[in-house]
């Protein structure tokens, strides 16, 4: 057997642990049921196991689960019935966050860096040690470049907030979160035109168009669960993808968009539905601005135009406005979650948000609903110090017009720190994300970590991004921690609160990061920003409920009152003119395109580049953070291109052929999957392989990274990574 | 590639001269330390929860054009002109129907 084969464990003996009293028990039941003489057996014995409630860890949906506890020892996960927003399921993902607990390569002692960065020579230190060498190098950083000479970077995390809350307690403007490598330009777009983020109402819709999103198996709950159950009630799910998802091909119909059209298409939508005057005229003129301007904006946007830039056929885009029209209010452009694809992504995702706006959807069932109140309060107020050295604001401000203030865009945040400009950054403080294999052109955030004089980083694994640290702390999983409430949101369901117990105890020396902040702070000098635990933090976020913590214990779940949807019937819109802005009066004033204006995708700069390369998702990979768990590795155990079998044909490779992909950014080898599910122009991998860490033999030296390849675009108005811009080109490896 | 980002950095700069014009002229970031520091003392216990998120961004300017009309005024005596322009600028820029509104529970 090899180490590798050695270090993984064996799914069978996973299997059988985790169901061996399961199996008897439902042996025992079906035994009963059949078998008449043993009705009159004793009732099977109840599992041995204790249940304890908990959230999953293993992607940011935080679907709330029971862990069966045998022997102090996680045996096996269930969905927690009570818990409506995942419709009372666990995914596979969630099934397998036993693995990433007991995972042999688990982080289990500070490690200080004692050879060359990313070597992986390490020496394990105390943590007294690991957390004055962090304080003093913090302190060091501070006095020579200003307090916001330190980065401060977190992953979605139910102690995330704690990181944000450092970070302005010690002085730094600087904080990055995941999101500018995913969703900001959907939220930009929503944001100036309905003046929130609306989140879909699946559940009551009757029509739903996903455009480039893979929802049954980029999982968001409950939506995609609710796009099953829709469509088994007669609802239309319509996909526009350029490869045949799973989504495609459970979906009322699919078409294989050509990349980086999507505009086209939602401009025509919006000329069909104008010109035929299939929209509701007295809510246009209530609560929306700028239809006249919207409507001259698109009158040559018509579907035979589309057709001849998207590849649909123009009589399926005028069937599609009429039944879209027909199902509102009830019906939606599905807003999608990851929206990092293109350099005018805000824009084309402002192109979504206008077709639903012309859809009068707005917080009516089925259509797009507002985030509804939690009634969670401020816990912990503090009074963060002010540095008159600092600079005037984050070291990525102004670089495009409309940056999130509390994301910012990893993308130019690290274009600065290469640049030492406008001011030095020279620490990073990393809390489970990882930039090293989620942020575009690898080798940028590698030469970026060579600027440092300090990086430290609290994960539970070494991801890559720990790999190239100078000090690793170990972080226990969600299952082994207590954390603060959270509320979640599901549509018109609205807000539901969670919090995490232990179910186990922390395995090894982990250390949650809110206690390493806490001691951090203490070393630092600023002991009042963590003067309180979380148990008295949770106590305060739940003041307005009092019986929220008896029922959280009791159901793993509370759901706070949800008022009726249409509650802001006849409220302004948070946006300048109070309505809709179908034209955008910010975008205007800041010299900004007002309404959509379509560009076709460039063309590849270079003909033996003729690829778009477009990310997307597996079920069972959530990016770099489970396709090392030892069970989801057995789904995915390799990353391979998906190449068109006429591409391949022409290319001379065959199914499984190795082959080389190139970018300017980088390269990399991998299988091909000759496949007819994907359009001629357009290749696909996963993301999380090709990793460099030696803590993660599932995918070192497995598959090839995507973020070798992707080149360093952004959106041009918020900063937002635009990861579809990249042409690869692709042979056959040995093949001239 | 090089000129490519020459060109955008270019457009940049005329859209990020139109964007500060259209944001308040002090400090924000400061303004967020003297908000909670001199506001926040009061709103949020015995006066009125108050954040950016309150008001909409014409609100807040008329407030501000005429401070010395708000029922608290006589507590702003204190607050100099430059830090009543960063208390202003944060709030404005975080206004409920600014690009970028504070988030509130």
């Amino acid at each position: 057997m090899s180490q590798k084969e050695a270090t993984r464990i064996s799914r069978r003996a996973f299997l059988s642990l985790a169901g061996a009293t399961a199996g008897a028990v439902a042996a025992a039941a079906v035994s009963a049921a059949t078998a008449p003489e043993a009705r009159a057996a004793a009732p099977a014995a109840a599992p041995a196991w204790e249940s304890r409630y908990s959230v999953c860890d293993m992607c940011f949906n935080r679907c709330g689960l029971i862990a069966r506890v045998e022997n102090g020892v996680i045996v096996k996960l269930d969905p927690n019935p009570r818990f409506t927003k995942s419709r009372g399921m666990l995914c596979a993902r969630g099934n397998a966050g036993v693995a990433q607990v007991y995972d042999p390569e688990r982080l289990k002692t500070p490690l200080l860096r004692v050879g060359e960065r990313g070597e992986g020579r390490w020496k394990a230190i105390s943590w007294d040690e690991a957390l004055d060498l962090a304080a003093s190098k913090m302190k060091d950083i501070g006095a020579k470049h200003t307090r916001c000479g330190m980065l401060f970077s977190a992953g979605a995390d139910m102690q995330s907030g704690f990181v944000s809350r450092f970070a302005e307690a010690f002085g730094s403007f600087n904080v990055t979160s995941h999101e500018s490598l995913c969703l900001l330009s959907g939220n930009r777009a929503f944001v100036d035109t309905f003046g929130d983020v609306p989140l879909p109402d699946v559940k009551n819709s009757k029509y739903v168009i996903l455009a480039g999103a893979n929802r049954l198996e980029a999982l968001v709950t409950p939506d995609s669960m609710d796009l099953v159950s829709i469509m088994q009630k007669g609802a239309k799910v319509v996909v526009l993808d350029p490869r045949y998802t799973k989504s495609a091909a459970l979906a009322s119909e699919w078409h294989p968009i050509r990349p980086g059209t999507d505009m086209a298409f939602m401009l025509a939508l919006a000329h069909v539905i104008i010109q035929e005057k299939l929209y509701d005229a007295k809510y246009m003129a209530e609560r929306t601005s700028g239809l006249d301007r919207l409507a001259a904006h698109v009158a040559d946007k018509t579907p035979a135009w589309a057709e001849g830039e998207t590849g649909i056929p123009a009589a399926d885009i005028q069937r599609m406005a009429r039944e879209l029209a027909a199902a509102a209010p009830a019906a939606m452009v599905y807003p999608g979650r990851r929206s990092s694809d293109y350099e005018n992504s805000t824009q084309i995702r402002r192109s979504f948000a206008i077709v639903n706006a012309l859809l009068a959807n707005y917080d009516r069932p089925g259509g797009l609903v507002p985030a509804r109140p939690a009634g969670l309060k401020k816990a912990a107020p503090f009074e963060p110090p002010w540095y008159d050295d600092n600079p005037p604001g984050r070291v990525d401000a102004k670089s495009v017009p409309l940056l999130f203030d509390d994301e910012g865009s990893f993308v130019l945040t690290r274009e600065a720190v290469l640049k030492g400009a406008p001011y030095p950054v020279k620490g990073w403080f990393v809390y489970k994300t990882n930039p090293m294999a989620t942020a575009p052109e690898r080798r940028k955030t590698r030469e970026m970590i060579d600027k440092l004089d300090f990086m430290v980083v609290v994960d539970i694994a070494m991801s890559d991004t720990a790999w190239m640290a100078d000090l690793v702390l170990p972080a226990p999983s969600g299952l082994e921690r207590q954390d603060p409430v959270q509320a979640l949101q599901a549509g018109a369901e609205g807000a539901c609160l969670v919090w995490r117990d232990p179910v186990i105890a922390p395995l090894h020396q982990s250390r949650p990061v809110f206690d390493i902040l806490k001691a951090l702070a203490g070393r630092l000098g600023f002991p009042e920003a963590f003067d309180f635990d979380i148990a008295g933090y949770r106590r305060q976020q739940l003041a307005a409920f009092p019986e929220a913590e008896a029922i959280l214990k009791r159901d793993g779940v509370f759901y706070p009152p949800n008022a009726p949807l249409g509650g802001t019937d006849g409220q302004p819109f948070k946006t300048p003119s109070q309505k809709i802005e179908l034209y955008c009066s910010r975008y205007a004033d800041l010299g900004l395109d007002p309404l959509p204006v379509y560009a076709p995708p460039k063309p590849s700069p270079d003909a033996a580049r003729n690829f778009r390369l477009v990310a997307g998702r597996s079920a069972c990979v959530t990016q770099g953070s489970s396709t090392n768990n030892g069970l989801l590795s057995e789904f995915e155990p390799e990353n391979t291109l998906w190449l068109n079998e006429e591409a391949a044909g022409e290319l001379g490779i065959r199914q499984g052929d190795v082959v080389q992909v190139q970018s300017p950014a980088g390269r990399g080898e991998l299988r091909a999957l000759v496949t007819p599910k994907i359009r001629k122009d357009t290749v696909y991998m996963l993301s999380g392989f090709g990793t460099l860490s030696g803590g993660l033999s599932h995918t070192t030296g497995v598959g090839a990274s995507i973020v070798e390849l992707l080149e360093s675009r952004f959106d041009a108005i918020c900063g937002n990574s635009a990861i579809h811009e990249t042409y690869v080109s692709v042979k056959k490896k040995g093949a001239a | 590639m090089k000129r490519r980002s020459i060109g955008i950095v270019a457009a940049l700069i005329l859209v990020l001269a139109a964007v500060s014009l259209a944001l308040a002229e002090g400090n924000a970031r400061k303004g967020k330390y003297l908000y909670r520091s001199k506001c926040r003392t009061c709103h949020g216990s015995s006066a009125s929860d108050l954040s950016p998120n309150s008001k909409v961004q014409a609100d807040w300017k008329k407030t501000f054009a005429k401070w010395e009309g708000v029922k608290c005024a006589k507590e702003w005596k204190d607050i100099s002109p430059e830090d009543r322009t960063d208390i202003y600028t944060y709030l404005h820029d975080y206004a409920k129907d600014s690009p970028t509104p504070a988030k509130c529970n």
